[in-house]
């Protein structure tokens, strides 16, 4: 039942994530075609305006893509669980965990795929034989310093598990703080972004107080301080996570209160 | 085996007891009518028999089971308000439905569509009002549930409306399977109910087969109902 639950939240999703992803590499394009064509020439000044303002829109949505994204995965969960779809989706032949893990893995997901459109956009805005060059020349060089120092290649490796991991743990984070918050009868959003203070409060604690527990290897090489600081940074966020998803499915099976 | 049964049911919001001690059973093969005045606890009872609530007290059981996944195979609900997801369209709709419950039969549902009128390319959010709600209905009647949850299905339409749900829920309900419908109107249901149970500040106040309710007091189940929650 997980597969179908992501299908459809796959599809729901989509229909909402792929026309602002797909405006924002538009947007690029016309930022790096407005940014060719005012350089060094004189334009009518109406295009100019049109040029100067796509180029502002596109830094604009480079800086808001990332909130927009969070935001579209916190009103799908919202809508989809807590509101009145929440009378299809809670009856469903389906246990709570998979509509967590079903709402938890295609947000992770999302973020992950504007990560890629963000870098996207701006290799598009940079584009020029030159910048292909370039850029050409930087990944060649960072994979020949991969295969160089082995140890290269596994920071690259979990720093990028760190960042999955952050993303299903902000995920998780966002939905315990809905589940809480609408299980009061008034307020709903506001409790929810209270909760959702309050357990980046806790974190911040947890992480403090974790930080003084583990000891430092102060004649460590670098690679072993490296692989501390990972293993911690993991055991923190899953930690994290784990609380939060045990929260979620708490206050979905045992506080639904739908409107 | 009893389809739904409650025994010293109990939900509290707060202080305030939204069902108390209710003690009911449900058997196979009956079309129960849950009336009741708004506030009665009509609603809650469906919600706490779909595992939306749980219980303050008490305990209910679907088919000999707690409100769980299982029980939510043999259950198709009928919810208060339209819900079902207006981005989607009715072709969508279908294919969500028949992946899953096992038991939904979507050449049905795509008949009483077409005999609707109702393109399934549409959008649901793009159809009125009453027609969003017939393909809710549609979509549960569909289903070949073993019982059936109606809250309020003839609430806020128009008569001619009120006949049409009321024999989709008639020419689509399986007779080995039970029908609960909650509602104030009686005189509407009345003809379709084989029993009823009255719902009073939480307490199940009345539970008895309609025709011997009719026949003990000369009276249809509408009149008995007035006198019962008279103001």
């Amino acid at each position: 039942m997980l597969g179908k639950l992501i299908k459809h939240e796959l599809r729901a999703t989509a229909a909402t994530m792929l026309p602002i992803l797909g405006v924002m590499l538009l947007m690029s394009v016309l930022t790096n075609v407005g940014a060719r064509v005012m350089d060094g020439r004189q334009l009518p000044a109406a295009l100019e305006v049109v040029f100067v303002l796509v180029i502002i829109l596109f830094f604009v949505g480079l800086v808001a893509i990332g909130f927009v994204t969070v935001y579209m995965m916190v009103r799908r969960f919202r809508d989809n669980l807590l509101r009145d779809e929440g009378y299809i989706m809670h009856t469903l032949p389906v246990s709570v965990h998979a509509q967590i893990w079903s709402k938890v893995l295609v947000s992770a997901l999302w973020y992950a795929v504007t990560g890629v459109t963000v870098v996207l956009s701006v290799l598009l805005v940079a584009f020029d034989v030159e910048t292909v060059k370039i850029l050409g020349d930087f990944f060649g060089e960072l994979f020949r310093a991969i295969v160089r120092e082995d140890y290269l290649g596994e920071i690259l490796l979990e720093v990028l598990l760190l960042m999955i991991l952050a993303s299903v743990v902000l995920s998780l984070s966002l939905d315990a703080a809905l589940s809480v918050g609408h299980s009061f009868a008034k307020r709903k959003m506001l409790l929810s972004e209270l909760t959702f203070v309050g357990l980046l409060i806790l974190g911040s604690v947890f992480t403090f107080t974790l930080d003084g527990m583990v000891p430092s290897l102060p004649d460590a090489r670098f690679i072993s301080d490296w692989r501390l600081i990972c293993a911690e940074q993991a055991g923190i966020l899953i930690a994290e996570g784990a609380f939060c998803y045990c929260v979620t499915a708490f206050f979905l099976r045992r506080r639904l209160n739908l409107e | 085996m009893t389809i739904l049964e409650c025994k010293s049911l109990t939900k509290s919001y707060g202080d305030v007891r939204a069902l108390d001690g209710v003690d009911i059973t449900i058997e196979p093969g009956r079309i129960v009518g849950l009336l009741g005045p708004n506030g009665s606890g009509k609603t809650t009872l469906i919600k706490l028999a779909n595992g939306l609530l749980v219980p303050s007290g008490g305990e209910i059981l679907i088919n000999g089971l707690a409100p769980g996944v299982e029980t939510k195979k043999i259950v198709s609900y009928l919810p208060e308000r339209p819900c079902v997801p207006d981005w989607m369209t009715a072709r969508a709709l279908l294919g969500f439905y028949g992946d899953f419950y096992e038991d939904f039969d979507r050449s049905a549902a795509e008949d009483m569509l077409s005999r609707l009128g109702i393109d399934t390319g549409a959008k649901i959010r793009h159809l009125s009002k009453g027609n969003r709600e017939k393909v809710q209905l549609i979509m549960v009647m569909a289903r070949r549930a073993l019982l059936y949850l109606l809250d309020e299905p003839i609430g806020g339409v128009d008569p001619a409306a009120r006949d049409y749900i009321l024999n989709t829920i008639i020419s689509n309900y399986n007779p080995a399977a039970s029908a609960v419908i909650s509602t104030h109107l009686i005189s509407d249901v009345e003809r379709v109910l084989d029993d009823v149970i009255f719902l009073r500040e939480g307490k199940a106040v009345l539970a008895a087969p309609v025709d011997e309710l009719r026949e003990q007091q000369g009276k249809s189940v509408d009149q008995i109902f007035r006198e019962v929650f008279r103001c």
